[in-house]
């Protein structure tokens, strides 16, 4: 278990603990209302610069709406669309990908195919126009995020299945009376799953990102939810006046989503199972 | 880890170095290429290639001469080759490096020099369009093409088929004999290497043990490793016997810092307690032989005696009826098949031992995969007892669990790593709708490793912590804890050393006299197959083309396929000549991309 506490993943994870926090406790942490406009002071900078004021931390936007909070709750909508979505997309591709793997044949052709059209469409493109067809709202963006990138997980995990099927051991468990389900479960599943952990991690960084782009072209959530995305919409008219009120959501995005990668990368590093196990033997 | 080697090697001779897995034969290759793993190092001595000492050169000589005037053949020929590139390519890519100018001549050249016809087609395909052993030819045309002083061969045959290896090794020699090469072979078969080598060195535990030309180094072992490495080798000809179990195993690199005296003391049948604190030096053994031993005129007491099997517990009861069963795979688009079986009929009866035998790809698995009901036969039946099992259904599969059991070859991948040894030999009482409790289990597991000779201690390793024998001890306890009548064993000696397998064929016999117990062994090695069974099949491109009591069939083989895999095999007596059938052209496989490149073909 030693190997887990790897640089990567502790710098990983203490990241998205962070976030993670910033977006739990967000109600306590902010005194404003991330909605609450204060028309009198619009475009504020942060509190330590000259003009600045304690009353907003990190300064207001164009409507003279507290950054801070608005941030914090921002962080709330990335971490939710980010794990939803990713552990949507990750079941309906382990899903596929074990069926695909383990019972080859026609499944695995069909599915095989399936995938490649899926995947000749750029990623973005389907997603808008997933998003154009579903209309706005969290829940679209994560059906969205889900149905576009379920073959990420599809065509690796795929592999790794086929690969576990041929060892001799799968096929002592049927030997033994083990149903198909439970040859899955039992046998092969352990071996994808350090795999499966990794992607998800990946994943749920590919999301915040995913979030960000549809909510700043204006497809994303409604437009009385607070996201990164949108944050950064609404600041590029001021870019030149108030830089900040672009660069801070941008800084949590670039965070968020570098948590979430060194987490799956340090994980992929050290949960490669054939690594662990030509280190143990 | 390697002590005090010396061997020399002459031009125009070869010289074998013999030993189990572990010895250290393939720490001697890497010294040569200065590919050592990480941790070791030349510690002093040194290797002389006329006036290079290849211990200490600069990487521009080194470079000079590894590849050029050493040349390296490699023990598995389909990952050596580059998968992605054509043979060719490999070929022109090699021979530039070599400075050889009209490169696809030359190619040309030396591919017929390997006996493989039809070059200019072979140049376009790649790797896993070729069977094992036409890679392996090419990699041996790549070793000869830069006219070589010396050639380092580890184990060049050990992934081949023994007809292929006959001829592969027939071949090394040929182009040996005619280039003058020198050659440094390097195998764990005493009997194969005393027919191509000048001279042996016999490894153990990183020692050299023993030391002498080829012929009467195997008619009078001096050495009493050498001498028990000889009585664990079944033969193909006297009357069968015992076999030397060897208790232990060979000491490994940890062992090793912490022993002192002979390193083969503690399996030594003839070891004394002077063996255990002096290192035994050579010593002269007979004319040009070296032995490192205490006792060097002792090893001839070595000697097992008895017969290996207790006679056959011939009840009328078949436990097995094939009739007629046939096996055609065909793409699920169904367009072409392959007969893998073909009306194959067979009958086991209840402890009775059959060996299955013939050339990768003759259909061994497929009978074997018929009788587990991993595969569905095309037509045909197969009965386990008193029930028609054919259609392989859910009923079929609860009715086999009793009946038949399967022993898969490779115990590395038949032993998941992610589960316990108590775990995994119980996994039957956990399947089915009533699984056992664990401490149930682990009773029944006790039992089980108690049956198998392993120590109830193992019950909480993993199989990464166990050796190659005891791996293959669980994977047989595994098949036995629903106590089947029959026993489908896949290869499951090959991978192992001889003392290992002596080990492991003695079990198999023991439950058979404690259980009468009846198996299928399915192997590709005729000398474990006549020590183990009293009738054989042959098996040939998907026909069993003879069967019969194994004496009979090994002694007068009808079949002219039987006769060539006879043929194959050294015989034991280093004085009678090894014929195998002259080296005749490999048929070069369809082009069509074949199922290996997807699946993990079986050896
Ligand atoms: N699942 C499969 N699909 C297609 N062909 C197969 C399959 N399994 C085996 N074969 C083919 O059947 C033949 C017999 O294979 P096999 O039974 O594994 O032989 P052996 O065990 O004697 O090496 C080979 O030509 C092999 O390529
Ligand atoms: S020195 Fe002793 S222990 Fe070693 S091989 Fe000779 S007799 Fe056996
Ligand atoms: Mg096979």
């Amino acid at each position: 278990m030693n190997a887990l506490l790897s640089g990567r993943v502790l710098v990983g994870a203490a990241l998205i603990l962070f976030v993670s926090l910033c977006a739990m406790f967000a109600p306590l942490l902010a005194s404003h209302d991330p909605g609450e406009q204060d028309l009198l002071n619009i475009l504020l900078p942060p509190a330590w610069s000259s003009g600045g004021d304690a009353a907003f931390p990190l300064g207001t936007d164009s409507l003279g709406r507290d950054q801070f909070a608005r941030l914090l709750y921002g962080a709330r909508l990335a971490l939710l669309v980010a794990v939803t979505a990713a552990c949507g997309a990750a079941v309906l591709g382990t899903v596929l990908a074990h069926i695909a793997g383990y019972f080859g044949g026609f499944l695995d052709w069909l599915i095989g195919r399936a995938v490649e059209v899926w995947m000749s469409f750029p990623p973005v493109i389907l997603s808008l126009i997933l998003m154009v067809g579903l209309g706005t709202g969290a829940d679209r963006v994560v059906l969205a995020i889900v149905l576009v990138d379920w073959t990420r997980f599809c065509r690796v995990l795929r592999a790794e299945v086929l690969v576990t099927t041929q060892r001799d051991y799968v096929t002592a468990a049927r030997l033994s009376g083990f149903t198909h389900l439970q040859t899955l479960i039992r046998e092969i599943l352990p071996a994808t799953l350090p795999l499966l952990i990794t992607l998800l991690s990946l994943e749920m960084g590919i999301a915040v990102i995913v979030e960000a782009i549809l909510s700043f072209v204006g497809l994303g959530v409604a437009a009385d939810q607070v996201a990164w995305g949108q944050m950064i919409a609404d600041a590029r008219s001021n870019f030149a006046l108030a830089p900040w009120t672009l660069l801070l959501p941008m800084a949590a995005i670039f965070f968020t989503v570098t948590g979430f990668n060194l987490l799956g990368d340090g994980l992929r590093r050290t949960l490669d199972v054939r690594q662990t196990i030509a280190r143990s033997a | 880890m390697i002590r005090r080697l010396t061997f020399n090697l002459a031009p125009g001779r070869i010289l074998g170095i013999v030993g189990e897995s572990g010895a250290g034969k393939t720490m001697i290759g890497r010294v040569i290429a200065h590919a050592l793993p990480a941790g070791f190092a030349v510690t002093g001595g040194s290797l002389r290639l006329d006036d290079d000492n290849l211990v200490r050169l600069t990487p521009a000589r080194r470079r000079a001469l590894l590849g050029r005037d050493i040349a390296f053949v490699p023990q598995e020929p389909m990952t050596a080759l580059n998968p992605v590139m054509t043979i060719g390519a490999q070929f022109s890519e090699h021979l530039k490096r070599l400075g050889i100018t009209s490169r696809r001549t030359r190619a040309l050249e030396l591919l017929d020099a390997v006996h493989l016809r039809d070059g200019a087609a072979l140049l376009r395909r790649y790797p896993h369009q070729l069977s094992g052993g036409m890679c392996q030819r090419v990699l041996i045309a790549m070793a000869f093409a830069g006219r070589p002083r010396v050639i380092v061969a580890d184990e060049p045959t050990t992934a081949l088929d023994v007809t292929i290896q006959a001829r592969i090794v027939q071949l090394m020699a040929e182009l040996q004999r005619n280039a003058g090469t020198a050659m440094l072979f390097i195998t764990h078969d005493l009997r194969l290497a005393s027919r191509i080598c000048d001279e042996i060195v016999v490894l153990y535990a990183g020692r050299a043990v023993e030391r002498g030309p080829a012929a009467s180094l195997l008619a009078e072992p001096a050495h009493p490793y050498t001498r028990s490495l000889q009585l664990a080798s079944p033969t193909m000809t006297g009357p069968r016997r015992a076999l030397l179990a060897l208790a232990h195993r060979m000491p490994g690199l940890l062992e090793l810092a912490g022993m002192s005296g002979c390193r083969f003391a503690p399996r030594c049948p003839i070891a004394e307690a002077d063996c255990l604190t002096m290192d035994p030096l050579d010593r002269a053994a007979g004319p040009m032989r070296v032995a490192a031993c205490l006792r060097v005129d002792g090893a001839h007491r070595i000697a097992v005696s008895g017969l290996p099997v207790a006679p056959a517990i011939a009840s009328g009861k078949p436990v097995l009826r094939l009739h007629d069963a046939s096996k055609r795979f065909r793409s699920f688009w169904g367009a072409t098949g392959t007969w893998a079986v073909h009306d194959a009929s067979l009958v086991i009866g209840a402890g009775e031992f059959v060996g299955l035998v013939g050339e990768s790809g003759s259909g061994k698995s497929t009978v074997a995969r018929l009788i587990m009901g991993l595969e569905r036969a095309t037509s045909g039946r197969v009965v386990l007892g008193d029930r028609d099992v054919t259609r392989a259904s859910a009923a079929d599969a609860r009715h086999r669990l009793h009946w038949a059991q399967m022993v898969f070859q490779d115990p590395q991948s038949a032993l998941n790593p992610r589960r316990m040894v108590g775990d995994i030999v119980t996994q039957v009482l956990q399947a089915g709708r009533r699984p056992l409790d664990r401490t149930r289990r682990m009773e029944r597991a006790r039992e089980l490793l108690a049956e198998v000779g392993l120590g109830a201690d193992l019950l909480e390793r993993y199989p990464a912590q166990l050796s190659g024998g005891q791996r293959q001890r669980v994977n047989i306890a595994r098949a036995l804890c629903a106590v089947p009548r029959l026993l489908v064993a896949d290869e499951i000696v090959s991978g192992l050393d001889v003392s290992v397998q002596a080990q492991l064929l003695a079990l198999l016999l023991r439950l058979r006299a404690e259980r009468g117990i009846a198996l299928l062994f399915i192997s590709h090695d005729l000398s474990v197959v006549r020590h183990l069974c009293e009738r054989v099949l042959v098996m040939h491109r998907g026909d069993i083309v003879e069967q019969g009591p194994t004496e009979t069939v090994f002694a007068s083989p009808r079949h002219p396929y039987t006769r060539r895999l006879l043929a194959a095999v050294p015989p034991d007596d280093p004085a009678l000549p090894w014929q195998p059938f002259p080296d005749e052209a490999e048929l070069m496989p369809p082009a069509g991309p074949p199922r290996a490149a997807v699946a993990v073909p079986s050896r």
